[in-house]
């Protein structure tokens, strides 16, 4: 009964639009002569003078009961695809009541979710017809962020109300906590408008974006992607690096080390070549953010120790503080079976071993201890 | 028992040093543990159980114990302890000793690392004293042991020197004196366990159950309180006795489930059911186990358990280490299994091997009073809380990272979330709305998700799940969604260390064939839990208890042919397969009694 609601109140709504002429236009931002403003909701950085051109491709993204939309390239001045858009409209329905939902979205060049943009002539709305306010907008930003979602492994009956215990579905992460994730996580009042529109954006269309990509691809991309914040980029490029690119573009890449997020720093450690290893200098930069690094790609460089120029050991004796327990006796062992434990480093061990502010000193001591034996 | 034991060591310690006149004092066999609880579960790492005070920041009840001396005299005291949380902030778990009625004022608890501080000396006057522990925090204070001597001498304090010096102080034989025979010896009490143990003993076998904790049902039990998830496969009349309802993970519910499975289990007339008994060591010749060695966690005792089978459902796969079966940890490499799945890519499967595994968690709770509740600060725990506010812990609460071992450092990793609980709750204790909310529970157990994984004759993976592969010895059998966890600090540094995710893949129905149930070159020996031989990412989907109980219970009917013909498991694949599905497929439903055909 409730589809067939829905079914007659699409019509309605396919009916109203025919009428009005279709979609509104976009107020800000972007017309014919080309994209001038940043997305109002974007994950990217956005160059003053930036413009970009909208180029046709090959990829539309099938809207329920509306048919297909076009997926447009965004080109800059240089004729590089930048970005990727579609202007949507799409009915959201529920319980029967049905009204277009019209955003502009963009995805990366991975088909990652890059942003928005709202009609001003027609704000996003919720089920009881207030308009969105700012502060939810930014929220739908947030959870389009979020690609591995709760609404990503639940039909949209399942949010609306708790599911029975599934026997023969148990699922850790989802039972009891269902409801309040969901609450956390949508607009309020507007589940259906941001269900409709997460898929949308993470979606099939992510892959078909990438595969566009990948179609593509040279050496001049992968670097235009290296170079920037993204991590999706950084991992996507740093997985397909030569070992030849890995010298040439080490400064880059050590630069990336120091300031990116953990996942592309572990990648980093676990995909340098040994020509990198191999030679003092190129591997300095990595050991010189030992201090900043987290704990795990900390872990993963003191792996690198035996590969470590006499320089990187006796500095990381003046670090011992900022080694958890456990790296602190991976290094303690090392010294003890390696040429580099000199009088100096001894003197910081003793040092670091009085220290009593220091947590772990006195696994300095036992070290010390088991040298006198 | 214990004063035998204190004077044993008194009389071993005169013939070893002459007259030393020192004594070693285990906390955990007090005869009073007043509101301080028996930790054993790092006894592997650190040496011995300890006595904890968990108050969730209220000072505990005094232990006290009645100690014996040989002889009078002026005793130097140390106490075998450890800060938890070292730092530059007061100690969070300090206590006090205490002889008779007089305190020594040195508060203890204050040294990093596992070792000795020295108490003071006291003339000990009568032959007979009380020694009490004095909890003032309220937060985790922890002893192991105390020791007197005559002589001012500190015992060894590196962990190599300690064990040694320990065994010579005790003079124990190397073999427990004392020897039980069984048709099987089932080690781990956890659902697995438990289904292992009623499943062989419904069928005539003699069982011994060994649990290092009161209460069984593991990960399950009213002391760490997930719920149990998965199906029930061929085996819902077992399960039935073991698992839980579905209540949110931490739920005080948890107890009622647990009064239902202990009493089921006790039931059975031929399970002998070891509770606080800690296996230790496993003796194997020519790739077979012949014993399973355990100890009392409070009391010392020793015994030796023989079989012809074994089940390693201990979690950790210690029987399988000890016995020196082939086992795994970490993550295979994505080409290992070909475990890819390019959406999460390295998230799901590494493109090189590493030791990263999903988390361990600690689960707690809170609840509103009628009355204004104050709650410590906690400085030692907010460098990892850090801004963090919650009123109550779920499965997210989840701890790994690559520098840490989920055997060896489990009680680090314990501590980690017990700072990450306390750090939190303290922080939204300083929002108004939570001025009558009280911490209600906080488990001091770990619940882990992944350690060893002993291998079998067939590894399952990801692509077993996937495929729905239909095994011609499937046995267990699954629905549930392969999630693999990893902490969210990996993709965000200002996420909390102590958060996880989970990433989902939808699969068919799944299952888990014999092969990957028995060790592949320890010859009687059967494994189920979540040390079976999967991938780490196999391991993903059938982890949860009710999946861990079918093999549980797919491994005592195993045992129960292994018998019968006197073979090994393997065998039974080989040989007697029909006959060993025909036997899970009639034990579905109870035999009616000959008396009422």
């Amino acid at each position: 009964m409730r589809w067939s609601l829905t079914a007659i109140a699409l019509f309605v709504l396919q009916l109203g639009m025919a009428q009005l002429g279709g979609t509104p236009s976009f107020s800000n931002g972007w017309s014919k002569s080309g994209q001038v403003q940043q997305p109002e909701f974007f994950i990217f950085p956005w160059e003053p003078g930036t413009r970009l051109q909208e180029k046709k491709t090959s990829l539309s993204i099938e809207i329920d009961s509306m048919g297909m939309q076009p997926i447009k390239a965004l080109v800059n001045e240089g004729g590089r695809t930048t970005l990727y858009v579609s202007d949507i409209s799409t009915p959201v329905c529920a319980d029967g009541d049905c009204r277009l939902m019209d955003i502009r979205l963009y995805w990366t060049l991975l088909g990652g979710y890059a942003g928005f943009d709202r009609y001003r002539s027609a704000p996003l709305t919720k089920h009881d017809h207030d308009e969105f306010v700012y502060a939810d907008y930014l929220k739908l930003h947030q959870l389009l962020l979020d690609d591995n979602s709760i609404l990503k492994r639940r039909k949209i009956d399942e949010l609306v109300k708790k599911p029975a215990q599934p026997e023969e579905e148990g699922v850790d992460a989802i039972a009891g906590a269902t409801i309040k994730e969901v609450k956390e996580s949508v607009v309020s009042g507007a589940l259906y408008s941001c269900y409709t529109a997460w898929h949308l954006v993470n979606g099939g269309i992510k892959d078909k974006i990438k595969d566009l990509t990948i179609s593509t691809l040279n050496n001049e991309l992968l670097e235009q992607m290296l170079m920037t914040d993204n991590s999706d980029y950084q991992m996507f490029v740093l997985k397909r690096l030569s070992d030849r690119q890995y010298e040439q573009y080490y400064v880059r890449i050590a630069e990336i080390f120091g300031g990116g997020i953990p996942l592309v720093r572990t990648l980093i450690v676990k995909n340098l070549p040994e020509t990198i290893w191999n030679s003092e200098r190129l591997q300095e930069p990595f050991w010189g953010h030992f201090e900043r690094i987290d704990i795990n790609t900390r872990s993963l460089l003191l792996g690198h120790l035996s590969e470590a120029p006499a320089s990187v050991v006796h500095g990381l004796s003046n670090k011992l503080g900022q080694m958890t327990k456990n790296q602190l006796k991976i290094y303690l062992e090392y010294l003890s079976e390696s040429q580099f434990l000199d009088t100096s480093i001894l003197d910081n061990l003793k040092n670091f071993s009085s220290d009593q502010r220091e947590a772990n000193a006195y696994l300095v001591s036992y070290f010390l201890e088991d040298l006198r034996l | 028992m214990k004063v035998f034991f204190q004077i044993f060591v008194s009389i071993i310690c005169t013939l070893r040093l002459g007259w030393c006149q020192e004594l070693l004092i285990e906390a955990e066999s007090f005869d009073n543990p007043g509101g301080w609880v028996v930790d054993p579960q790092f006894v592997q790492q650190m040496g011995s159980p300890y006595l904890m005070a968990h108050g969730m920041g209220e000072p505990v009840a005094d232990a006290s114990t009645t100690v014996r001396f040989p002889e009078k005299g002026t005793y130097h005291i140390w106490v075998r302890t450890m800060n938890w949380a070292p730092g530059d902030w007061q100690a969070p778990g300090r206590f006090r000793l205490k002889i008779d009625d007089r305190s020594f004022e040195k508060q203890l608890g204050q040294r990093s690392g596992w070792g000795w501080e020295y108490v003071g000396a006291k003339e000990i006057q009568h032959n007979t004293v009380v020694l009490s522990l004095v909890d003032l925090t309220g937060f985790n204070g922890r002893c192991d042991a105390i020791y007197f001597s005559v002589q001012k001498e500190e015992p060894p304090a590196s962990p190599r020197k300690v064990a040694d010096w320990r065994m010579q102080l005790a003079q124990e034989p190397n073999a427990p004196e004392e020897l039980e025979a069984y048709d099987l010896v089932v080690t781990g009490g956890g659902i697995a366990g438990c289904a292992a143990s009623i499943a062989a003993a419904e069928q005539g076998l003699k069982v011994a159950l060994i649990h290092d904790r009161p209460v069984l049902g593991g990960n399950a039990s009213s002391e760490i309180r997930v719920h149990t998830l998965g199906i029930y496969g061929h085996f819902e009349r077992i399960l039935k006795k073991l698992d839980t309802e579905h209540y949110p993970n931490g739920s005080a519910e948890a107890k009622l489930d647990q009064k239902k499975r202990d009493d089921n289990v006790k039931s059975y007339e031929n399970i002998d059911l070891y509770l606080n008994w800690r296996a230790y060591d496993a003796v194997a010749e020519n790739d077979s186990i012949r014993y399973v060695d355990a100890r009392h966690t409070r009391t010392g005792k020793r015994k030796r358990f023989s079989a012809p089978y074994f089940v390693d459902s201990t979690g950790d796969g210690w029987i399988g280490f000890w016995a020196g079966a082939d086992f795994s940890y970490g993550r295979e490499s994505v080409n290992t299994y070909d475990e890819d799945w390019e959406e999460w890519g390295e998230l799901w499967s590494p493109e090189e091997a590493d030791n990263a595994v999903m988390g361990s968690s600690v689960l707690w709770g809170s609840k509103e009073t009628e009355t204004e509740q104050r709650f410590p600060e906690v400085p030692w725990a907010l460098p990892v809380a850090k801004t963090y506010e919650e009123v109550n812990g779920e499965w997210q609460w989840e701890f790994s990272r690559n520098d840490l071992n989920q055997i060896d450092d489990a009680e680090a990793i314990r501590d980690h979330m017990l700072r990450a609980i306390y750090g939190s709750f303290a922080n939204a204790k300083k929002d108004p709305k939570n001025a009558t909310r009280k911490l209600e529970w906080v488990s001091y157990l770990v619940g882990k998700r992944e350690s060893r994984r002993l291998v079998g004759d067939h590894v399952f993976t990801f692509n077993d799940a996937k495929k729905g592969t239909k095994f011609p010895d499937a046995v267990v059998q699954e629905t549930r969604e392969v999630d693999v966890h990893y902490q969210t600090v990996l993709e965000n540094e200002q996420n909390p260390d102590f958060i996880s995710e989970a990433l989902f893949y939808k699969t068919p129905r799944y299952y888990i064939p014999y092969r990957s149930l028995y060790s592949k070159n320890i010859k009687n020996l059967f494994m189920a839990g979540r040390n079976f031989s999967t991938s780490h990412v196999g391991l993903g989907g059938p982890r949860v208890m009710r999946t861990t109980g079918q093999m549980g219970a797919a491994v005592g009917l195993a045992a129960v042919l292994c018998k019968k013909y006197d073979v090994n498991p393997r065998d039974i694949y080989t040989g007697y397969l029909e006959e060993y599905l025909d036997l899970i497929e009639s034990q579905k439903y109870l035999k009616i009694p000959e008396s009422k055909k």
